[in-house]
């Protein structure tokens, strides 16, 4: 087992290196890139990859690559921005439940929990595409409201873990009002699981939110941004397969980056083995 | 058990009454007037008498009992969903419950074909991962197996699409369902849910290998391959949550292989409805998928109950630890 846990920082430092790439070049996205994303040149349209174009061009002969790099920043942004407030809302949720632990409340949230288990995400982020129409937006909002689901069942079984804990009772016993447990005493032992788990999340968020733009159902034309890229290029595949290559790649390394960094943090900070899942 | 089982039953079905509720208020809650976009605009600009429009309007909605209370109205639908009809498509003017039943069975035929793959591919390396755990090949294992998690599955879709269509011009593309067609998409899906089924199988392996009665098995002379396979079967256990996490997934989330491949089941048939903007197919669809999620949970608790008898009450608490 000895080389097993030798071998793995090895994985948190590639992701945390993949990442650090992926920021400058997203960051630095108007000096790295050889064009501006949004200019069309017809006369150039549907071009391979070649020396002035690496990634080739679209449809409107704009360059995929300066579009890619341009793109990573709307694309991250709302990723992040949609973990952030379905972890918000599950980390307040858990908290409540775990804390009213066995009333009437917590088995509504954990009822309501179950429910929305039972929509397929997939089926769910269609459905309110379908009804609100297409948009960044509403998929991001399809997306945090599935999404929250696991952040609250983490929290209130941490909860219900530090509960049992002497400084809990202490707390009690010094006539800590309800609020005050939540923040001091529960609040800064669920952040760490939640922050964990939402290093992973990360990952599989950003490539449901490809997929569904993917399909058509994210953000649309003509926003730089990878997953409107994905649904151009997907109309034009048989003729020009690359505009999928350069948005395809980010979406890879950033994945990767992000589910590197959560194993590594994970085997870190959590030495059980559970970790081994 | 009958009991316990009893009350999962009964729970499946209050989940799917609170289903019910919230896409029925989704649906109504959606911009939007349905009655006006079944009618579509006033044919003729000249002939927008708004009068005689309107009145129309006002016919169709009480035809189809719009002005009636909202109750009144989830009432009458619950009615005719229990009676298993679905209403009829607005493009099409086909039922809908028809449709999804002809299509159904070709997203599960790909499904289940893909979740085959994936078992085979999950005990294969998932044994050998545990067994050389730390070794090259175990290293190599892993690293696919995060690869593999971090790619989108229409990437993977395009390129053994592009590979073997255009490459090699061994894959037909076509929309009919017969099993020719059946291999690429169901081993593209059964590629991409393979990395959870290595892991679990492998983490599960590695624990059982270090329990006592494989030492003394060991110990006293037994053969390594077979104390392994007994190893393997205490493994599987854990694995049927697995199993209906990934159907669920597949039959729900195959939309993106299907429309790829142009595999005719209900995935595509759903995704064109919505950008169409067919309520009732799109109803349907959310309705099906739903109870097919909550009828496969409910299969996996029965299997439980048979195979491990210690496990009643507690398997919220795995599912949670493999979600």
């Amino acid at each position: 087992m000895s080389t097993l846990n030798a071998k793995r920082p090895v994985g948190l430092a590639v992701g945390v290196v993949i990442l650090g790439f992926l920021a400058i070049a997203i960051l630095g996205a108007s000096w790295l890139s050889p064009y501006d994303p949004l200019k069309q040149q017809v006369s150039e349209r549907l071009q391979k990859p070649s020396v002035e174009h690496p990634l080739g061009t679209d449809r409107f002969g704009r360059d995929v690559l300066s579009r890619t790099l341009h793109g990573g920043k709307n694309t991250l942004l709302a990723s992040i921005s949609a973990l952030g407030a379905a972890l918000a809302i599950g980390l307040v949720i858990g908290l409540v439940a775990g804390m009213y632990h066995g009333s009437i409340l917590d088995t509504l949230l954990m009822r309501l929990i179950d429910v929305l288990l039972a929509f397929p995400f997939m089926v769910l982020a269609m459905i309110l595409a379908a009804l609100f129409g297409t948009s960044l937006l509403h998929l991001l909002i399809a997306v945090v409201s599935v999404w929250w689901v696991s952040f609250a069942r983490l929290t209130r079984s941490v909860v219900l873990h530090a509960k049992s804990e002497v400084s809990f009772a202490a707390a009690r016993v010094l006539g800590a009002s309800n609020g005050t447990i939540i923040c001091r005493e529960l609040l800064p032992k669920a952040i760490s699981p939640v922050l964990i788990m939402a290093t992973f999340e990360l990952g599989s968020l950003i490539l449901s939110i490809a997929a569904l733009s993917f399909l058509g159902l994210g953000a649309q034309p003509p926003s730089p941004e990878w997953g409107s890229m994905l649904s151009d290029g997907r109309d034009h595949f048989m003729q020009a397969p690359h505009i999928l290559l350069g948005p395809a790649l980010f979406i890879v390394l950033t994945v990767l980056a992000f589910n590197l960094i959560g194993e590594g943090l994970r085997d870190k900070l959590d030495p059980y083995e559970k970790s081994e899942l | 058990m009958y009991k316990n089982l009893m009350r999962k039953m009964l729970w499946a079905c209050l989940t799917l009454f609170c289903a019910t509720l919230i896409l029925f208020v989704l649906i109504r809650l959606a911009p939007g007037d349905p009655i006006r976009l079944l009618l579509g605009p006033p044919a003729d600009v000249a002939m927008i008498d708004t009068e005689a429009y309107d009145r129309k309007v006002n016919e169709l909605r009480a035809h189809h009992g719009l002005d009636q209370p909202i109750v009144v109205q989830y009432v009458s639908w619950m009615k005719r969903l229990l009676q298993f009809e679905l209403g009829a498509s607005i493009h099409t003017g086909r039922d809908v419950g028809a449709e999804m039943m002809d299509r159904l069975p070709v997203t599960m035929l790909l499904s289940i074909a893909a979740l085959a793959l994936q078992i085979v591919l999950g005990l294969f390396f998932g044994t050998v991962s545990a067994l050389r755990a730390g070794k090259v090949q175990d290293q190599a294992i892993r690293l696919a197996c995060v690869t593999i998690a971090s790619t989108p599955s229409f990437a993977l879709g395009l390129v053994l699409l592009s590979f073997f269509a255009v490459t090699l011009g061994a894959y037909e593309i076509s929309s009919d369902a017969g099993i020719t067609r059946l291999w690429l998409p169901a081993a593209t899906l059964g590629l991409m849910g393979a990395p959870p089924f290595i892991r679990i199988i492998r983490a599960n392996l590695l624990s059982e290998l270090g329990r006592t009665y494989v030492l003394s098995a060991l110990s006293r002379g037994l053969d390594r391959k077979r104390v392994v396979r007994h190893a393997l079967r205490n493994a599987l256990l854990p694995l049927i949550t697995l199993v209906a996490l990934s159907l669920t997934m597949l039959v729900s989330g195959a939309v993106v292989i299907e429309s790829i491949f142009s595999w005719p089941g209900i995935g595509k048939y759903a995704l064109d409805s919505i950008l169409l903007k067919d309520y009732p197919v799109i109803q349907g669809y959310a309705l099906v998928m739903i109870s097919v999620a909550i009828l496969i949970h409910l299969l996996v608790d029965v299997v439980y109950a048979i195979m491990d008898p210690r496990i009643g009450r507690n398997r919220e608490a795995d599912l949670h630890e493999y979600a």
